[in-house]
């Protein structure tokens, strides 16, 4: 490991580039708003708890599949990922180091849901435990799925457009903007295969809005261990 | 210093990109050169573990580095063909992030950033986002970073393809400055005349050739290149020009036929290949 490597990466590729270019962070921003002024319209407020709490998980969700889009990038485009490959950078601290560069994109977002969540009493400490924990699970997972996605296309115009489907079908089907129980089981569990749903119902219950699933917990756990290992293998570092 | 011993490559779309080659290479800096889709990338993504070979056997510095390919890698540094920088980044942020991740502490990587910019001329624009840098100064970083690197070994794959004159002449320049031992693909001739020790000429997966420029010149002594559009017979036709190897003492009379008459180049050892010299 390398953590003095992976953190400058997350300061540049994070920090430096927000401020170079703060479009980034309004980019990662605009569909967790625009989504969440729409539950607050259509249901007149009602579900405005859940869309705060889903928030905090669709960016982070978001913003980390959107990074498999630059590691394709880097990898087809820039050749960068060939440069480091020959050098003494492990793909794990290659992967980390483009994640935290992710998840310094989600801090604005982050902060702004912060604050509208505390203007709305949602906060605990047990609350805000459990959503460190489930945030830091949903970054591992999401990432390791976004590398195992780029490393495997071989043109990058492809990339785009699976990035925006597991988008899609990542953070706005399940149950981030509306209450879990709003499906039958058998829906949850076949929307369960993406970790943000275990991630939604785990945060649901930890902000008192719903009841406990606690299987949940342990599938989200289950998952990020699974996607981290699979990532770790399939992801192309020496190219066979 | 490099052994390559019956090195095969096959896509897994069943092209054969190297059959078989064998080699072993120590001069200061090697250039393997040879036509578009020679297998020269190929070879080098293999020799600089980015790449598995389906068999054969590479040791450099006595490692194996088809089994042990993290025993070289510190000591190796290698610059993808057509590799950009980071755009939002800037040229020091790239040579000091490169640096740091070949495990230089913050200060030394921030010491050997700064000068490897400044000697390769690049010092002013060490703090411009690099998407405002010029090609050859997008180039220059990476060769920035392979100075700084004080890697043994560099590999630079095609490090000045799509330059114009003028860039390549700079980039040239820059590695020249570096003092590790160099290996670089090109496909153009006059670069391996102007920066190699000793070429290897690639051609459809082969090596065919291997010598110092003087030495693969060496056939052509006392020789020049006569070109003309107008078709001859027994002359080497090369898409709308027609070729003939002469002595230097009929120039005149080929001027005279309408010839162009140039001085031989490495170029010549691929267009006259398989070609009797007039003699």
């Amino acid at each position: 490991m390398n953590p003095k490597f992976t953190l400058l990466l997350a300061w540049y590729y994070g920090i430096r580039t927000i401020s170079r270019g703060p479009s980034y962070i309004i980019a990662a921003l605009s569909t967790p708003l625009a989504l969440l002024f729409l539950v607050y319209v259509l249901s007149n407020g009602a579900l405005v708890r859940y869309a705060l709490v889903g928030g905090f998980i669709a960016i982070v969700a978001s913003v980390a599949l959107q990074s498999s889009g630059d590691a394709a990038f880097f990898r087809l485009q820039l050749r960068i990922q060939d440069l480091y490959v020959a050098s003494s950078v492990s793909p794990s601290d290659y992967m980390i180091g483009l994640t935290l560069s992710y998840l310094m994109f989600s801090l604005p977002g982050i902060i702004l849901y912060g604050i509208l969540g505390a203007i709305y009493h949602l906060f605990s400490l047990f609350a805000v435990l459990m959503l460190i924990l489930v945030l830091a699970l949903l970054v591992l997972s999401t990432s390791s799925i976004s590398f195992i996605i780029s490393s495997s296309i071989k043109h990058i115009r492809n990339i785009w457009g699976i990035a925006g489907i597991l988008s899609v079908l990542m953070t706005i089907l399940p149950p981030t903007y509306y209450p879990y129980e709003s499906i039958k089981r058998i829906f949850l569990y076949l929307l369960s295969i993406t970790p943000v749903t275990p991630a939604a119902v785990v945060a649901q219950y930890s902000f008192g809005l719903s009841p406990a699933m606690p299987a949940e917990l342990y599938v989200l756990m289950g998952e990020t261990a699974l996607f981290f290992t699979m990532a770790r293998y399939l992801t192309r570092w020496r190219e066979k | 210093m490099i052994d390559v011993e019956n090195l095969v490559k096959k896509y897994s779309d069943g092209v054969l990109a190297l059959k078989g080659i064998s080699f072993n290479a120590s001069e200061r800096v090697t250039s393997i050169i040879g036509r578009n889709g020679a297998g020269k990338t190929t070879l080098l993504r293999i020799l600089s573990t980015q790449l598995m070979p389906t068999s054969g056997s590479v040791t450099i510095k006595g490692i194996d580095i088809i089994r042990n390919p993290d025993d070289i890698r510190n000591k190796i540094v290698s610059i993808p063909q057509e590799a950009s920088p980071i755009g939002v980044l800037t040229a020091f942020e790239q040579v000091k992030l490169y640096l740091v991740g070949r495990r230089f502490s913050y200060s030394e990587a921030t010491r050997e950033a700064n000068r490897s910019l400044n000697e390769i001329g690049l010092g002013e624009f060490k703090n411009t986002p690099t998407d405002t840098l010029s090609g050859g100064m997008k180039r220059k970083v990476f060769v920035a970073m392979a100075l700084a690197s004080n890697a043994e070994i560099v590999f630079l794959d095609e490090p000045t393809t799509g330059l114009d004159p003028l860039s390549r002449m700079e980039v040239w320049s820059a590695i020249r400055q570096i003092d590790s031992h160099i290996i670089l693909t090109t496909h153009y001739m006059e670069e391996a005349q102007e920066l190699s020790d000793e070429v290897f000429l690639m051609d459809s997966g082969s090596i065919m050739d291997k010598g110092t420029v003087g030495s693969l010149l060496k056939k052509f002594d006392g020789m020049a290149r006569a070109e003309t559009t107008a078709p001859c017979s027994d002359c080497i036709r090369v898409s709308n020009t027609y070729i003939r190897y002469i002595q230097k003492n009929k120039v005149q009379e080929y001027v005279e036929k309408g010839f162009t008459v140039k001085n031989v180049t490495l170029d010549d050892l691929f267009i006259s290949r398989g070609v009797s010299l007039e003699s």
